[in-house]
Order: structure tokens, then C-alpha cells, then sequence
């Protein structure tokens, strides 16, 4: 009575002051080291719960910190299912991160409740709370700029130089932000219906453009581009091989080129047990209750970085087949001045024409008609799917709608194209459902708002945990963290119409009362004259304010419970023998799958990125005279709910022998069996 | 005295004999080589290896032996590089990269890389162009790049030699690579299995060869049961020999259009997965100078180039001319052997070598498939004889009278007793030796080596080399002067392939012009200065902001000159650069007066 109490008691309150200490913690933004300290206080504060390791340093000797959280006791973690979440793949999607940490945090926290043990007994979670550490660090920088990418120098316009071109604050208020120039050929105007907006001028209405818009900064290595090759490379959700953008910004030099991306896919390979990804980042499929959206970026930033488009493409000169007498603009807006002297010394003193004619120096040898072909078979070239197949698309969709319920999110912020994403390895490569938000949203359209069920999550209202189980109907609605977002003005989220997603962002800073714009102001450009700096601060319109996490948090944890509550759960419904006389019996078994998802996706199928669920009798092979093989692999997916498969064996054995059943399912789990003939 | 005349008249003779060992005790005009290596026999990864430090041992000026990282297993991936250190680093001078042996089984591209690494040392200031070859080129080889399958291979007959070491749980059941063939007679080689049942097998032996097993017909009885592969179920499973060593291919893992196993399969969960892989893709992006590529694989006679499938799009018209060129040069000097795609002559290959070096890194690449059936009867009288069924040289008997007549029963393994722990008494053989089909014989493995050397030699002669004449100016009065600089490059390979122009794969070629107090008030493109004296026409203003640096993404094509024309305002020296990282570095200096 006395010992353990006395120890108790006291460890039950450090508990509790570590909890609410912790609760404070999802209040801010962590830099890496105050991350570090977060997911290490987490291990040692549970540590037979938690479990940290690293996938390895990052360029600049950061590590990739994994947290496994599973209850100790029972099937060993690494053959129950998984439920992965990571973030932080773009260096600017930070809030990810806060979220990840706070799922860790309330499972740890909250380890007892029923529903959190149900899922720690019987999965795992494992949380890479920031895959890119290097890039998320310039947060904290005293310069800030919107930052994706992470360590690696990339000669982003390859030129020769590497990140010899990055930008440079010029009004002095540590933000970089957009420059508005007045030049001849600029092509936008202020946007009457919001004036720190600016819109393309169009010709058809008559409007004339009157400003040319760069990223704040200098072109500093005078190659008529501003800010074209800024430091880091490469953003890691543009590096994964579904739909990998060869050759475009920030994908890195060729696919899974960065080792951020090949320590988790080498984790992932070790770890098959993942059975679903949830990826917090810029890009979004549950929002959309399962449709991925296609990106949405802000058009301000957009047409400023449209200004360096053409910093890859300059020198490009014909050799076959002619070179024309035309000249190219070279971009940046920054033409050649060529006067009609030196146009004149140029051609000399008869003057002369541009030429429409060959190559200098004459056409290599012409080229012939490629090579010939045997006339073998050829092998038809299958492509992967970009769309998820018809039967996953419907589980999507539940989920999706689950996702809104309980979060109350119903607009995606702004996000990317998902080309190379994570997320997308996940369903359409490593083949389970794999989901990816934001975290937050905008307020909704009113059209929109109709939909569904919303309630204003107010301070501490967002808290209510929804049951972990499948079907549970309790929805807890979350929206943004405080209340009196739903219902403002908003865009259509189909809509794609210029400046949509920038109003959408400004009203909701507005009503937020987020100071987020920088108001445009005129500055002296070394260079340039006269400009005007503002725009969107950086960070600002893809991380929500910080008082926003610890809800945000708490609702992403309950989804999280919800996915693990979804997981295949594959069981030996029944096993029995019976003698037939002379040494025969007949032993029969029921695999089941108890769970709500299938043993696999059909991509998972497709792509053989799921094994079979395995059953096998544990008997010498050749005492089995009848029936199924010792081994048998269930190729098409058990269902959820029920799904069943029947096996029956006549094997040649004694009264007393005890005969094993052995059934693994790489998604749900498994279970061995024995029963005794008599 | 005498004797003191003597010995100093034998010191002179011994001398002498020590300082020209051939004029004295040689009285063959053909040369004597310094290093006496094999080309008549298989290597397997230790042998190789052991040869190439031979060859570094004799010739350390030239060879050096390296590592680009350390297999599944554990063993040293080679890397021979020859450079003369006289004539400039390695990163100045264009490369050729050599690679053999990825699919562990296609073991011969070793002994060429051998080969080539012997016969160009041996051959150093005796023939002027592998002098000047080895002068003005560097080359990269890596003789296996899957030391663990070709070990495999030479070791254990048969088996899936192909695939490299990283365990793949072929089966599905969890566990890797635990049941492989078993040499149960250990004899070496991995042979078929027979059951005699007479009167009620399946299979019996052929009237027209005792070596022969064929299928019985519809109706009738055999006495023989087929069994499979040589071995026992391993992991008690219930199935024999389902999960081999590895079981992927290597020559899918590459990171240019890769593509998931279910589309490509063999190439693992991600690109770059296999440590072979991530070894040489690492050294090749670090090593820009490599302008050339062959990867020897085997069989069927064949000079592939990219792209390996479809839907990647035929390379843009000037590379496909340069790959042309090379490529029917190729058909020259290589009989028996075509030139072509790989999709459309071969087959669909996504995540392949060659396409990454290609698309990727901008590399003008080949695949040889090396051997190739038709050059076991080569004339064309035995050509139309073989067209005759009743021959004894027609298809269906050809290998087992070569067998027989030119290599004496040496690939053929004949039938012998076994007793086997689960099917009783049966008999193993009726299997041909891995030195048959897919290698040549191996009194023809010399001429196998020396041809395809000759064609890689061949692609590193004509890999880029920019050339600049004398530079000219021309006063126009008012401190401002036309300057001409003409750039070539003779080779038949562009100094940037016009796709890793496209794709920025490549650094640029950068053209600089430097003066103390010059100002490059423009420049332009022009057809060639003689004909500009007489008829003055620009074709391209260069619309670049920089001028004394000018970018040229897809550098100067293959046997081009391009003419460029500054207008330059200032005096004194001017020096004009033409700076290419596969092409080399040339410049020339002009004085502005």
C-alpha cells in the first residue's frame, strides 16, 4: 500500500503538469530543436509507449524523427497494422508539422481513454512529425521567404552558378514579398474591387496594364532574371515517383534524387505494416471528400514568379533545319536595346536583313530515318492509373466525408499540384489508402455551407472526442479554431477564376484579423528606380495562426483514431478437425476479415503492393493427402465486415497431435491457432 | 688489368641485355605484351577483379582501381579508371563510361572491359590513335556492376543469376530468398530433373537424339516424368525452388521513367533502391565529364539505343543523327549485330540504364547485347544448308552437333542417377552449361571482345572536342571592332544533346569574353565569316543580358562550326573562352587596337 502509491501519486501529478504544459505547447510554431525536445520529452515521458528513432540526418545533420506509439503488450507493433502520418514534405508547410506533433502528443496523453487503447492495442501509429527540417528552419530566419524547398543546392536556372540568385529585402521589414513595377510592357492593373490586389489587364475590355511584378530581390547576377536561384533545391513532395514532374521547379534532379525522400521509402519498405497515410501538407483529398485537388496557389505570388519562367530557356539556338531571323524576347522583361548604329555596324556598311536561313556553319550530316525495327513483339506499354480506382474511390469518399464531419473544414486552403506528392506514393505505389489535407480551411461559400452539418468549434468546444469506432455518429465539428469563420463570403471551390483564392485569403486575414498583407509602398530599387513593395507575407496564407493548432490538433487526433479504427482486421473465425478413422482427418478453418477496410485496396491489388493474405496449415507437406495446399494465398482482398474465405484439409496424422493454423494479412494483422485431434 | 677489362665488358653486356630485353633476346617482330591476361576463359568476380590490379600493378601511371560503393552482399563494386594524369585532370577530358554485367548472368561485357583496359595499356605509344585515345579521353569502367549475380552465376549454375542479392520474397510468405535450387549432385550446374516411369510419364526420349526429351503426343505413353529444377523444398512450404536469390532486375531501377513493378516488372519499390544502382548514379551525376555510355549486356547482337519505351518520344532529330552515325558505324564494325531502338526493336523497358543516362544526364548511350546465334555456322553456304530439316546442323540439332564436333561435349550435362529425399530415385542432367546459348563458345570469346571494344573506342573517338580558330577583329573606327570567333566541334556527338539542352540536364557551354576595359555592345549569330565579309547578313541577335557570358543550352551539335560575331567597344587584349563540361575548355586571345 505504502510504496507504490506514494510513488504514484506524485509521478500522476508530474503527468498532469507535463499535460497541461504540453496543451500550452500547441500554441506556437516549433523551430527543429524545440521539435527535437517535444518528440524526445514524448519518448521518455511513456517509454514503453512510445518509441522514437531517427530515418536518418538530413544534408545539414537534422534528423528525421519517427515516433512509433503502440501499446506494449500483445502482438508485437511491427505486425499490426499501421496508421502513418507525416509532414512537413514542402519546408513551408509547418502547421502540418504542429498538427502531427499534436496527434502525438493527445495519443500519448490520452493513452487510457478506451478508444485510444482500443487503437494502440491493436495498431500502431507512427509519426514523422518533419520530413523537411532544412527547409522549415527559414521560418525562424530573420529574412523569411515562402521557402518549399529543402538543403540541396540546385542550379535552379542552371546556368552555371548555384543559388547565386536569391532574393533581398529591400524595404527593410525582414519579409519578402512582391514588387510592383511600372514598366511599358507590364501587364497588370490594380484590381478595383480590392485594391492591394492586382488583376491582368484585359485587352478585350479595354484595359491597358500598367505594372510588371517580380519577387522582391535584385538580379544579382545580371542575367536580366530577379530571384531565379535562391538557396536549397528541392521540395520533397515534388521528389516521389507517382506523376513525378521531370525537370520542372523544385523536383529535384531526377526522381527520389534527395535522401529525405529515399530514408522514408526505404523506412516504408521495412515497415509493410503501414496500412494507411495520413500526409498533412499542401495538398488535399479530403477536403474534397476524396477528389485531390489539382492546386491552387495565389495569383499574386504566381505572376511575380511567372517573371523567372524564362531563366531556363535563354540559349537555345537552333542547329538543324534552320535558325530564324527573329528575335526572342529574353524575358524578365528586360529586352536589348539595339539602336539602329549598331544594327548598322552589325550587318556592315551595306546593311542587310535578318536571314531566314541554315544553321552557322552548315547542317550536320541530315538525319535519316531512325533506325529499323526487327519486327519482334513488341511488349504494349501499360500505364499506372492517376485516378483512383472505382472501389477505393468509394472508401475515399466516406472518409472524405467523415473528415468534414469531424473537422468542419469544408474549403482547402491554398494548395500545390500534387505531382511526385508523398501522398500519392502511398495509394498509388505502395497501395493503401492514403489521405492528405491541409489541416485548416477557409470559411466556405455560403452556397457550400449548406452541405453539411456545421457547428462553430469555440475555444475548448473542438474538444469533444468522436468514438473511435467505425460509424460512430457523434460529429464534432471543428472550423479554424475560433469561431465566426463559417458563413463569411467565399469562392467557389470549383472556381478557379483569377484572384479567387487571393480574396478568399484577404477576407479571411480580415475577418481574422491576421496580419498577413504588407500594404504596397514605394521603394528606391537600386536598380530598377522606383517600385512598390508588398503582397502576402510569407508564411502567412499557408499557416494559419498559431492559436489555431491545439484544436486543430485535437480534431486531427480523433480523425486519426478514426482511420486506425478502419483498419482490416483478419482473424481465424473458426478451426476444427474431425477423425474419419485410420489415422484421416479432416480439418477445416474460416478466415474472416473483421474489419472495416479490405485486406487491400484494389490498387494495392493492381500493383501487387500488398501481399496476399497467407494460410498455412502447420503440418509436413506431404502428410497432406486432400484438399487446399499447406500454403494457400488469398490473391483477391478479403472484405471488411465479414469478407470470408473457407479452407479444408484431409491430412494423414494421430489421434493427440496438435495441428497449427498460421494467417497473415500484411494489413490486418494475424493469428495462429492450434487445435488437438481426437 | 685483364680481368678488370672483363668485367667491366661483361657489366656493359649485362647492361645492355637489362635495358633492351627484346633486341637482344626476342627475335619476333610481333610486340611482346607486359601483362599476359586470359581471354579464352570465364572470370568470375574475384578473378576479374584480381586481373584489373594486375593491369593497375603494370601500368599504375595510367590505371587506376576503385570503388563506387559495396553490393547487397558486401563486395566491392569496381571502378577502373585509365587517364593520362600528363595531359589534364580527369574532369577536363570528355569520358567514356563502360559498365558490364548488370543481369548477373551476362557475364561476358566483364571480359571486354578487361579487354579494353589491356589492349589500350599494351598498345600506348604503339599505335598512334590508342595513344591519342588514351591521351585525350578518360575512361570510367566498371566491369560488373552486379559482382554479387555474376559470382552467383560462375559459381552456381543456373539459379537466378539475373537478379542481384537484395532478398525478395518471391513467394509472399514472409520470409526471403529460403528456397532456392539446390546443386544436390553437386556437379556445378543446376540441371533437370527426371523420374523413370515406364509406360506412364509424359515426356520420352527423342528417336532423332538420345539427348533430346520431347513431349509425348496426344494418345500415346512416355516413360519419363519431368520434375523441374534441381532441388528440395527448402522451407518445408510444400513447393520446391519458389524463392530464389533476389528476383528483380537491376536494369529497372534506374530513375528516368520508372515506372512500379505491376507496370515495369523487376524494378523494386523505388528507383535507385539497389545499392549497385544508388552507386553508379551517384558517380555518374558526379562526374560531368562523361559525354559516352555502353553497357554490355547479352544476348542477341544488337546496338540498342534509348528510349526504352514509347511513350517517352523519339530523341530530337540532331541526337538522333549522331546516335545514326555511331550506330551504323556500329553494324561496320560489329557482323551480326543491329542497330536499334529498344522499344521498337527489343522490347518496352521502363527505369533502364541507358535511358537514364541519356534523359537524365545527358549521355549519348549504347547497349550492346552481345552474341549472337547466327555466328555458330557464319557462312552462307552453311547458312542454306542449316535451312534443311534433314541436316544435321538444322536448328533443332545445331547445338548439339556444335556440341559434339567443336567443343567435345564440354556444355552439354548427360543424365545421371540421384536419389532424391522426396521423389525417390530419379536421374539429373539433360541441362546445357550457362557457357552455352547466351556466351560465346570460348575460343570465340577474343574476337567477341576485341569487336566491341573496337565499337566503344570507336563512340569515345567521337565523343565531343571543341576546337576554336583564331580569333579576328576588325576595327569599324570609333573604339568599336567586329570580333569573329568560330567554335567547333568535329566529333560526330554534340557537345549537349539538344534533349539535355531541352531539359536542362546539363550545364550550359558558356561562351565568355573578357577585357580590361571592353563593352560587348552586342553579338550575334552568323553563317561563317568568309561568306559574311562578302555578303553581310546576321542570322540570330543573341538576346542574352550578359554578353561577355553568354549560355548556350544545347551547346554546338556534332561536326558543326558555329560562327559568332561580337561588336566590341574598347582596346587591349580580349579573351574569348569557350567553356563546354563534356566538350573541354578552349580559348584564344585577340588585341583590340
Amino acid at each position: 500500500m505504502k510504496g507504490p502509491l506514494r510513488v504514484l501519486v506524485p509521478a500522476l501529478l508530474i503527468l498532469i503538469a507535463a499535460g497541461t504544459a504540453g496543451a500550452q505547447e500547441f500554441t506556437k510554431y516549433h523551430t527543429y530543436a524545440e521539435t527535437t525536445a517535444i518528440v524526445q520529452g514524448l519518448a521518455k515521458s511513456a517509454p514503453g509507449l512510445v518509441k522514437l528513432t531517427s530515418l536518418g540526418k538530413t544534408l545539414e545533420k537534422r534528423d528525421l524523427w519517427v515516433l512509433e506509439i503502440a501499446s506494449p503488450a500483445g502482438v508485437p507493433p511491427a505486425e499490426r497494422p499501421a496508421l502513418l502520418v507525416a509532414a512537413n514534405f514542402a519546408g513551408d508547410s509547418v502547421f502540418g508539422s504542429e498538427l502531427a506533433l499534436a496527434v502525438a502528443d493527445y495519443l500519448v496523453k490520452n493513452a487510457s481513454k478506451p478508444e485510444v487503447k482500443a487503437c494502440l492495442d491493436n495498431a500502431v501509429v507512427y509519426i514523422v512529425p518533419r520530413m523537411n527540417p532544412d527547409g522549415a528552419e527559414a521560418m525562424w530566419a530573420s529574412l523569411k521567404w515562402d521557402r518549399r524547398t529543402n538543403g540541396t543546392p540546385v542550379d535552379d536556372d542552371n546556368d552555371g552558378r548555384t543559388d547565386e540568385d536569391g532574393p533581398e529585402d529591400l524595404n527593410g521589414d525582414g519579409l519578402i514579398t512582391v514588387m510592383r513595377v511600372v514598366e511599358p510592357g507590364g501587364t497588370y492593373l490594380v484590381d478595383p474591387e480590392d485594391a492591394r490586389l492586382l488583376k491582368k489587364a484585359d485587352p478585350k475590355l479595354g484595359e491597358k496594364g500598367v505594372y510588371a511584378l517580380y519577387m522582391e530581390g535584385r538580379d544579382n547576377d545580371g542575367d536580366g532574371f530577379i530571384n531565379e536561384d535562391p538557396p536549397g533545391g528541392v521540395n520533397l513532395n515534388r521528389n516521389f515517383m507517382h506523376e513525378y514532374p521531370y525537370f520542372k521547379a523544385e523536383a529535384g534532379r531526377f526522381m527520389a534524387s534527395e535522401s529525405e525522400t529515399r530514408m522514408l521509402l526505404a523506412w516504408l519498405v521495412q515497415h509493410r505494416n503501414v496500412a494507411a497515410v495520413l500526409a498533412f501538407g499542401e495538398n488535399d483529398n479530403l477536403i474534397a471528400s476524396g477528389r485531390t485537388s489539382s492546386g491552387r496557389r495565389l495569383d499574386l505570388l504566381a505572376a511575380a514568379e511567372a517573371s523567372i519562367e524564362g531563366a531556363g530557356k535563354t540559349g537555345i539556338f537552333p542547329a538543324l533545319g534552320g535558325m530564324r531571323g527573329m528575335r526572342i524576347r529574353g524575358g524578365g522583361g528586360m529586352e536589348m536595346s539595339i539602336t539602329p548604329e549598331i544594327l548598322t555596324m552589325l550587318m556592315g556598311s551595306g546593311g542587310g536583313q535578318f536571314m531566314m536561313g541554315p544553321a552557322p556553319g552548315g547542317a550536320g550530316p541530315q538525319g535519316q530515318a531512325a533506325t529499323q525495327t526487327t519486327g519482334r513483339r513488341n511488349m504494349p506499354s501499360r500505364t499506372a492509373p492517376t485516378s483512383p480506382l472505382a472501389p477505393d474511390a468509394e472508401y475515399f469518399r466516406l472518409v472524405g466525408s467523415r473528415y468534414a464531419e469531424m473537422t468542419g473544414i469544408r474549403q482547402a486552403p491554398l494548395t500545390i499540384k500534387p505531382e511526385g506528392a508523398f501522398f500519392q506514393y502511398g495509394y498509388y505505389q505502395f497501395g493503401v489508402p492514403s489521405f492528405s489535407t491541409p489541416g485548416w480551411g477557409l470559411p466556405e461559400t455560403p452556397r457550400a455551407s449548406g452541405q453539411g452539418m456545421m457547428m462553430a468549434g469555440g475555444p475548448g468546444g473542438g474538444g469533444q472526442m468522436p468514438p473511435a469506432q467505425a460509424g460512430g455518429r457523434s460529429a464534432t465539428a471543428f472550423q479554424g479554431g475560433r469561431a465566426g469563420l463559417a458563413g463569411t463570403a467565399g469562392f467557389d471551390a470549383a472556381g478557379d477564376a483569377p484572384q479567387a483564392v487571393d480574396k478568399a485569403i484577404l477576407q479571411w486575414m480580415d475577418k481574422e484579423k491576421i496580419d498577413g498583407f504588407v500594404a504596397w509602398a514605394k521603394v528606391k530599387h537600386p536598380d530598377l528606380g522606383e517600385v512598390e513593395v508588398g503582397g502576402f507575407k510569407p508564411y502567412a496564407a499557408t499557416n494559419p495562426p498559431a492559436a489555431m493548432i491545439a484544436e486543430a490538433g485535437k480534431a486531427h487526433a480523433a480523425f486519426a483514431l478514426y482511420l486506425a479504427s478502419l483498419f482490416p482486421k483478419v482473424r481465424i473465425e473458426s478451426f476444427d478437425a474431425t477423425g474419419h478413422g485410420g489415422g484421416i482427418f479432416r480439418i477445416k478453418a474460416v478466415v474472416a476479415n473483421h474489419g472495416f477496410w479490405p485486406t487491400s485496396t484494389a490498387q494495392g491489388l493492381q500493383a501487387q503492393a500488398v501481399k496476399p493474405t497467407l494460410v498455412q496449415l502447420q503440418v509436413a507437406a506431404d502428410t497432406i493427402l486432400s484438399g487446399s495446399p499447406k500454403t494457400s494465398l488469398i490473391r483477391q482482398a478479403l472484405n471488411g465486415s465479414g469478407g470470408r474465405a473457407e479452407f479444408e484439409w484431409l491430412i494423414k496424422a494421430k489421434a493427440g497431435d496438435r495441428i497449427t493454423l498460421k494467417i497473415a494479412s500484411q494489413k490486418g494483422g494475424g493469428e495462429t491457432r492450434a487445435v488437438v485431434l481426437k | 688489368m685483364k680481368t678488370k677489362t672483363l668485367v667491366l665488358f661483361a657489366v656493359l653486356l649485362a647492361g645492355l641485355v637489362l635495358a633492351a630485353p627484346q633486341a637482344v633476346s626476342q627475335k619476333s617482330s610481333d610486340p611482346q605484351f607486359k601483362v599476359k591476361l586470359d581471354f579464352n576463359r570465364w572470370h568470375d568476380t574475384e578473378e576479374l577483379y584480381a586481373d584489373f590490379r594486375r593491369l593497375a600493378a603494370a601500368f599504375p601511371k595510367f590505371v587506376k582501381i576503385g570503388s563506387i560503393g559495396k553490393s547487397a552482399d558486401g563486395r566491392d563494386i569496381m571502378l577502373v579508371t585509365v587517364n593520362n594524369p600528363d595531359t589534364g585532370s580527369e574532369l577536363s577530358k570528355a569520358a567514356m563510361a563502360i559498365e558490364a554485367n548488370v543481369h548477373g548472368n551476362e557475364i561476358q561485357g566483364g571480359e571486354i572491359c578487361l579487354y579494353t583496359v589491356w589492349y589500350l595499356m599494351e598498345n600506348y605509344g604503339r599505335l598512334a590513335p590508342i595513344t591519342r585515345l588514351v591521351d585525350e579521353r578518360v575512361f570510367y569502367l566498371i566491369p560488373t556492376i552486379n559482382p554479387d549475380g555474376r559470382q552467383y552465376f560462375m559459381e552456381v549454375a543456373g539459379g537466378n543469376a539475373r537478379s542481384g542479392h537484395v532478398p525478395f520474397d518471391n513467394d509472399n510468405d514472409g520470409l526471403f530468398d529460403e528456397d532456392l535450387p539446390n546443386d544436390l549432385n553437386g556437379n556445378g550446374v543446376i540441371e533437370q530433373i527426371r523420374k523413370y516411369v515406364p509406360g506412364k510419364g509424359n515426356y520420352r526420349i527423342s528417336l532423332a537424339d538420345p539427348r533430346i526429351m520431347e513431349p509425348v503426343p496426344y494418345g500415346e505413353k512416355g516413360d519419363y516424368l519431368l520434375l523441374g529444377q534441381e532441388g528440395i523444398d527448402d522451407d518445408g512450404d510444400g513447393q520446391v525452388n519458389e524463392d530464389d536469390l533476389g528476383g528483380y532486375d537491376p536494369n529497372r531501377n534506374y530513375p528516368s521513367d520508372w515506372q512500379p513493378n505491376y507496370i515495369q516488372s523487376g524494378a523494386m519499390d523505388y528507383p535507385m533502391q539497389l545499392p549497385e544502382t544508388r552507386g553508379e548514379v551517384e558517380f555518374f551525376a558526379s562526374h560531368p565529364n562523361i559525354a559516352g555510355f555502353q553497357s554490355y549486356h547479352n544476348n542477341g547482337g544488337m546496338i540498342l539505343r534509348g528510349p526504352g519505351s514509347e511513350a517517352t518520344g523519339e530523341y530530337p532529330a540532331t541526337d538522333v543523327t549522331a546516335y545514326d552515325e555511331l550506330g551504323k558505324n556500329g553494324e561496320r564494325i560489329l557482323p551480326f549485330y543491329e542497330y536499334m531502338v529498344i522499344w521498337s526493336g527489343l522490347y518496352t523497358v521502363h527505369g533502364g540504364g541507358i535511358d537514364f543516362t541519356n534523359d537524365g544526364l545527358g549521355i549519348l548511350s549504347f547497349s550492346n547485347e552481345l552474341w549472337n546465334g547466327e555466328q555458330y555456322f557464319t557462312s552462307p553456304e552453311l547458312k542454306t544448308q542449316q535451312q534443311d530439316p534433314a541436316s544435321p546442323i538444322a536448328p533443332s540439332r545445331s547445338r548439339y552437333f556444335f556440341d559434339d564436333k567443336l567443343e567435345f561435349g564440354d556444355q552439354f550435362m548427360e543424365w545421371t542417377p540421384f536419389k532424391h529425399p522426396t521423389y525417390g530415385d530419379v536421374e539429373l542432367g539433360g541441362s546445357w552449361k550457362k557457357t552455352t546459348s547466351r556466351v560465346p563458345p570460348r575460343f570465340m570469346l577474343e574476337e567477341l571482345c576485341h569487336r566491341n571494344m573496337a565499337f566503344t573506342l570507336y563512340q569515345a573517338d567521337e565523343l565531343p572536342q571543341v576546337k576554336m580558330d583564331e580569333v579576328e577583329a576588325q576595327p569599324l573606327g570609333g573604339g568599336v571592332h567586329r570580333v569573329f570567333v568560330e567554335v567547333s566541334n568535329p566529333k560526330v556527338t554534340p557537345t549537349i544533346l539538344e534533349k539535355a539542352g531541352r531539359n536542362n540536364t546539363v550545364r550550359p557551354d558558356i561562351l565568355t569574353l573578357e577585357g580590361k576595359s571592353v563593352e560587348v555592345i552586342a553579338a550575334s549569330w552568323i553563317a561563317d565569316r568568309e561568306s559574311f565579309k562578302v555578303n553581310p547578313t546576321v542570322t540570330t541577335l543573341i538576346d542574352q543580358k550578359n554578353l561577355k557570358r553568354i549560355l548556350l543550352r544545347n551547346g554546338t551539335p556534332g561536326k558543326t562550326t558555329r560562327t559568332i560575331m561580337y561588336l566590341v567597344k574598347g582596346a587591349g587584349p580580349v579573351t574569348v573562352k569557350y567553356d563546354s563540361v563534356k566538350g573541354g575548355v578552349v580559348s584564344k586571345t585577340v588585341d583590340l587596337r
